[in-house]
């Protein structure tokens, strides 16, 4: 065998070694650890009433059971809720039932003469104790029971207003000025 | 020492429970939308008559010539807190020519006399917030207080015309006419 013959071999056998060796390292996968990476979303629950208007004027006639106001107010109520709620109420309220409306004079318009139709129904007085304002000063508008497809939703009331004077004959003549306060609750 | 720790497992899972509950009943409120009221009852006085013409024959020198028909005046108001009182008036723009033939003969205010509500008949001799001086009579003072600001009344007025004082006996004859003017005051 001549030197030339040996080193051909001793290199052809080098060259296979070294293949062998990159195909077995190309082969095994090299992996890692695992990192975790928490992931926390919070939708709160929240509830949301928007009103068309803020105040509303009415022109009374002594002792007339019809004096509406000059314009009807959309309450817009917006919830997104959790899972425990059964329902959500929308409220009318007054602080105080005695002197919805006065002239800050000793004259005043209790609640039970303020009255509001919901959605064109019919008109009732604010004569309830609700969650919110004064005894017998409130009105519960509408009721929304929640179920599983509305745990995110809205509606809204369409109020329009009436003072009722029939059982006020003798209310002086005088400017009249309250505050009607509208609120939702989710229970 | 495994039923103790069963025990504060059982207590555990209780307080959980309870406290889910507890945050179950929580109302949750929206925030509270205002609506500012304003309501206006228009302050008025308003005086209406039952009719608007009375005629008198008259009979020259008699103290009593009484008119054809009584008339009576419904004053209705609502006033605004403050007003105290409200006056009824009857008067003439002239105490001298309360009636006038036209030709210069007249028959004063102090002959003309009304007798409001069946009272006594009083002549037109006073000088009220309307008309002439001397030419008015107050028929009624009603005090306003907290019960009647928004309330009416009612006057009924009898006529009679007294020819018998000065020159009126000397009246000639002709037809009179004048205007008598009734009107209410709120004050003050």
């Amino acid at each position: 065998m001549t030197l030339r013959a040996k080193l051909g071999r001793i290199a052809a056998a080098l060259m296979l070694a070294m293949t062998a060796l990159t195909v077995r390292s190309q082969g095994q996968v090299l992996n890692s650890g695992a990192q975790t990476i928490t992931l926390t979303a919070v939708l709160t629950d929240s509830i949301t009433v928007a009103l068309s208007g803020n105040a509303v004027n009415f022109v009374l006639t002594p002792g007339n059971p019809n004096n509406p106001g000059n314009v009807g107010i959309t309450a817009t109520t917006s919830w997104t809720l959790k899972p425990s709620v059964g329902s959500l109420n929308l409220y009318a309220y007054f602080s105080n039932s005695a002197s919805a409306l006065t002239d800050g004079a000793g004259d005043d318009i209790p609640s039970a003469d303020f009255q509001i139709s919901d959605n064109a129904g019919p008109f009732n007085a604010l004569t309830n104790t609700v969650p919110f304002g004064g005894a017998n000063a409130g009105l519960q508008v509408s009721s929304t029971k929640i179920i599983g497809t509305n745990k995110s939703g809205s509606r809204t009331d369409s109020m329009n207003f009436n003072i009722n004077l029939s059982t006020l004959p003798t209310l002086p003549a005088n400017t009249y000025t309250g505050t009607l306060t509208i609120q939702a609750q989710a229970l | 020492m495994k039923t103790g720790k069963l025990f504060r497992v059982a207590a555990v899972a209780l307080g959980l429970a309870l406290a889910t509950t507890m945050a179950s009943a929580q109302a949750l409120n929206s925030g509270a939308q205002a609506i500012t009221l304003n309501a206006t009852l228009a302050e008025s006085l308003t005086l209406a008559l039952s009719a608007n013409s009375v005629n008198f024959t008259l009979a020259a020198g008699s103290a009593t010539n009484n008119g054809s028909t009584p008339i009576t005046a419904t004053t209705t108001w609502v006033l605004k807190p403050g007003r105290t009182a409200v006056g009824v008036y009857a008067y003439f723009a002239s105490a001298a020519a309360a009636l006038t033939d036209g030709a210069g003969d007249n028959i004063p205010s102090s002959a003309f006399f009304i007798a409001d509500n069946a009272g006594p008949s009083t002549a037109l001799v006073n000088t009220v917030p309307f008309g002439g001086a001397l030419a008015g009579l107050q028929l009624a003072n009603v005090a306003i207080t907290g019960a009647n600001k928004n309330s009416s009344r009612t006057d009924a007025m009898a006529f009679n015309i007294n020819l018998t004082g000065g020159t009126l006996p000397q009246l000639p004859a002709a037809t009179y006419t004048g205007t008598l003017n009734i009107q209410a005051q709120a004050t003050p």
